[in-house]
């Protein structure tokens, strides 16, 4: 067929051209998201794997992801080159009636980051608990219960401000409403602290909680809340305004429509997309940095819920702050260092997997 | 499944049903005043025939309302058009029914001037016609009603037939003319009788069938 | 006032549901309004309506979108309350005889008293038993057989019992759409009002589908004092009884159906069920 006679021919024109580099451009932008994640990524594992993987069975490096961080000793002894853990070589030199071995030690460059996972496990935990409460409670406030009008867009915008303060700002807050100020009961007037009388021969001291679980919940749950609220606000606003009209309708109160005809269909969509916030909230070391971690605790938190709430906790971020910026670096430390990083990377993947999943499970749950 | 409003539709239909027996019961009412010397039956023809009236005023304040209010479709819809066509049709059937039982009377004061062979002849296939074209409606049997359309023609023969005859006594005897041309009313009414009947077994097979059979032979011409 | 809302809106449809035995009282007006104003916000939605609907009979509001037969509507229930910036400015409307803008009536009460279906069939993703049952469980009615006979008794009055007897505890949101709207009926009728009010019920439905539901508001009329707005002319001249017709917030005509669709008095009427409006 002859061109003229064919009126759908291809031409070329300026605005092919344009489309044409246009999406080369998009093109190339997207490509090289691919290639810096496959860059982030492909560090983390291969030079992770070596710590986490071990090339004989059980193939998995056990002590490292059930034992303390312990100091790493470096020694030659009898020609032969040692690397021992604390423990282990102070078992070592007692073994041997030895008193003193030249060695060189290395902080946190041996054993494991067992506490350093169960730290984070609790914190998300507890901030999750918190902040779901208080933004499912707050986000059902403001999109169900409160007159629409300026106060509630004010409190909108207020939290959605909060989304955009630093995790340090949030860090520093946290330190200084919880750490230092928030009241404790104890048996005793604090002088040192504005304290009051309650009766029953106790006082009410400001004295703050200390670095704890309890202060770092509720400052990473803080810096979570405006995730947490504007995905509940969303998912209660998917949910079709006929449930609560049906059921207002049939004479309802207003909590009954919300708590049986609402609630239950966004509440998949709440929890999925808040605990995908938390867990990216989860990764800051900043809040937690001068609220609830430890650079060192050998045990687990423990004891009786009060005991728990006011110890400290090993965290997975702090800990990699730690070892790649707190202490001298070298083979040893780099070891952990990847080590820590591809277990934290594995754990935070797996909490947005699960949510994700869970999502979509749910999605196909409620259709409507 | 039964639709609450097919009762609307009964309704009209029962309607339709009473005024036919009305009518039918007029004509052979007239037909007994003239054939049996009877005045007392034809007065009460003339009376009935206002009840008659009021039912088709009735069926097509029915007829509207349901349009109106139902826009029906397809058969209803033709069923509504039916039922105002042979309503009316109704109505004339009793109204010549009247013309007859008053031109009794006429006849009833004077000898008769010849014997009643054609005019009874006539009325009794004008009365079956308007049976059977009921039945075609309650039964829904469009083939009958088609079949009443053929027979109109006899009708008009007997009435044609009659009326030459009747000329011709009118030709001899200037006296006859009065109760001739009477007879000849007579005669004519009940030839617009089997007419209206025709109309009606027509509005029957259109509502039936959906095609209109009335002026055959006028199409034909035209195509 | 005296008697309070409860108590006059217990007995009252008692005894109005009480004429089963015998005609329905239709002279007796079931929702009284008497110089309405309604606004939303700075707009006046409503002007000056006054009319009355009757016991019993299925009473059709009809007029182009935005004339404000929605709004009436939902004024029967107080459904506008969930509305910011709606208010009654003035005028009154009565149910039974109590002014339904009393700060003495309670909005729960009403609405158990006064029923409604709307545009988009609702049924709550629960199975079709939860779905009847709703009503009865959040007055806090526990009794199981009690449950199970309210919604055999609603479904069969919504003409749906045989159809979904045998999956009762399947979702019904599994329900094809005109059975939905009929689950949406049942459940309404589940609480027994004595006013249902349906906002086009079936705009979303097939033919077929609205031929049954309109069957069943024929059958409904027995028991309840239906209120249905449609943009559905035929819907209207089928089913009801009594037809307003609304124009910018305003009643331009309200009469008997036939007498509306045959010989309507004002011209804009005429214009709009003849569809040259505009």
């Amino acid at each position: 067929m002859n061109p003229k006679s064919n009126p759908f021919a291809h031409q070329s024109s300026g605005a092919r051209l344009a489309e044409s580099a246009a999406f080369g451009l998009f093109r190339g932008a997207t490509y090289f998201i691919l290639l810096c994640a496959t860059m982030i990524f492909g560090v983390i594992v291969v030079k992770g794997s070596g710590t986490v993987f071990k090339a004989s069975p059980p193939f998995v490096n056990w002590t490292f992801l059930t034992a303390s961080p312990e100091t790493l000793y470096v020694f030659e002894f009898e020609g032969k080159k040692m690397e021992l853990g604390d423990k282990a070589f102070r078992e070592f030199k007692a073994a041997r009636g030895l008193d003193e071995i030249e060695a060189e030690s290395y902080a946190h460059s041996a054993g494991g980051i067992w506490p350093c996972i169960t730290g984070t496990f609790w914190l998300v935990i507890g901030s999750m608990g918190i902040a779901l409460f208080i933004g499912v409670s707050s986000a059902i406030f403001l999109s169900e219960y409160s007159q629409q009008g300026r106060m509630v867009e004010l409190i909108r915008l207020a939290i959605l401000n909060l989304a955009g303060v630093p995790s340090i700002v949030f860090g520093l807050f946290g330190l200084g409403l919880f750490v230092h100020f928030m009241p404790v009961v104890a048996g005793f007037d604090d002088p040192s602290t504005p304290s009051f009388p309650i009766g029953f021969g106790h006082w009410l001291n400001f004295s703050g909680w200390g670095i704890c679980l309890a202060s770092g919940w509720f400052t990473l749950a803080f810096m979570a809340l405006p995730v947490v609220i504007a995905a509940s606000e969303e998912s209660l606003k998917a949910v079709p305004r006929g449930f609560r009209e049906g059921s207002l309708a049939l004479g309802a109160t207003k909590w009954q429509a919300i708590r049986t005809n609402v609630l239950p269909y966004a509440l998949p969509g709440m929890l999925t997309s808040s605990i995908l916030g938390i867990a990216r909230v989860a990764g800051e070391t900043a809040p937690i940095l001068f609220t609830a971690a430890y650079v060192m605790r050998d045990s687990a938190p423990g004891g009786g819920l009060l005991d728990f709430l006011g110890q400290g906790v090993m965290a997975l971020p702090y800990h990699i702050y730690v070892i790649s910026s707190k202490i001298p670096q070298n083979e040893f430390t780099e070891r952990v260092q990847y080590g820590t990083a591809l277990v934290f990377l594995g754990l935070v993947t797996a909490i947005a997997m699960t949510s994700i999943l869970l999502r979509i499970r749910m999605r196909n749950r409620y259709r409507w | 499944m039964n639709h609450f409003w097919e009762k609307n539709l009964t309704e009209i239909r029962e309607q339709l049903l009473l005024m036919s027996g009305l009518s039918e019961r007029s004509l052979s009412m007239a037909m007994r005043g003239l054939v049996n010397r009877d005045e007392t039956l034809c007065d009460s023809v003339e009376a009935e025939d206002s009840q008659i009236d009021l039912l088709e005023i009735q069926i097509d304040e029915m007829v509207i309302t349901y349009m109106a209010t139902h826009g029906p479709v397809a058969k209803d819809c033709r069923f509504m058009l039916a039922a105002s066509k042979i309503s009316s049709n109704l109505e004339r059937i009793a109204d010549q029914a009247t013309k007859i039982a008053r031109n009794a009377k006429r006849l009833n004061q004077e000898p008769l001037l010849k014997p009643l062979i054609d005019i009874p002849l006539m009325a009794q296939i004008g009365q079956e016609m308007l049976r059977d074209s009921m039945t075609a409606y309650v039964e829904a049997k469009p083939d009958l009603a088609t079949e009443i359309v053929a027979r109109d023609k006899s009708v008009n023969d007997i009435y044609k037939q009659l009326a030459r005859e009747l000329t011709s006594y009118m030709i001899e005897d200037p006296k006859t003319i009065t109760r001739a041309l009477n007879l000849l009313t007579v005669a004519k009414a009940l030839e617009r009788v089997a007419d209206h009947v025709t109309n009606i077994a027509e509005e029957v097979f259109y509502l039936y069938k959906g095609e209109d059979i009335r002026h055959e032979r006028g199409r034909k011409a035209i195509v | 006032m005296n008697a309070t809302f409860e108590t006059r809106m217990d007995t009252l449809p008692q005894a109005a549901r009480g004429s089963q035995q015998g005609a329905p009282d239709t002279s007796d007006p079931m929702i009284e309004i008497d110089h309405l104003d309604f606004y939303y916000g700075a707009n006046h939605a409503l002007r000056d309506i006054s009319l009355q609907i009757p016991g019993h009979q299925v009473t059709a509001f009809i007029g182009p979108s935005g004339c404000g037969k929605s709004t009436l509507l939902r004024c029967f229930n107080r459904m506008n309350d969930l509305i910011e910036g709606t208010r009654i400015g003035n005028g009154q409307i009565r149910i039974h005889g109590i002014d339904i803008s009393d700060p003495a009536v309670d909005t729960i009460a009403l609405r158990r008293q006064v029923g409604m279906v709307f545009q988009k069939s609702n049924p709550f993703p629960k199975s079709i038993y939860e779905n009847i049952a709703y009503g009865l469980q959040i007055q806090g009615v526990r009794d199981r057989r009690r449950l199970d006979e309210v919604v055999e008794k609603s479904l069969r009055g919504a003409a749906l019992w045989d159809e979904v007897k045998d999956r009762l505890h399947t979702s019904a949101l599994g329900l094809s759409g005109g059975q939905q709207q009929r689950v949406c009926i049942a459940r309404a009728i589940a609480v027994e009002p004595s006013i249902i009010l349906m906002d086009e019920p079936c705009s979303a439905l097939d033919p077929i589908a609205t031929a049954k539901v309109e069957e069943l508001i024929h059958e409904l009329k027995k028991n309840y004092t239906i209120v249905i707005v449609t943009h559905n002319m035929q819907q209207a001249g089928r089913c009801s009884d009594m037809t307003a017709f609304f124009y910018l917030g305003q009643l331009i005509e309200m009469g008997k159906t036939e007498k509306i669709f045959t010989n309507p008095v004002q011209k804009q009427t005429e214009d709009y069920i003849s569809g040259r409006f505009g």
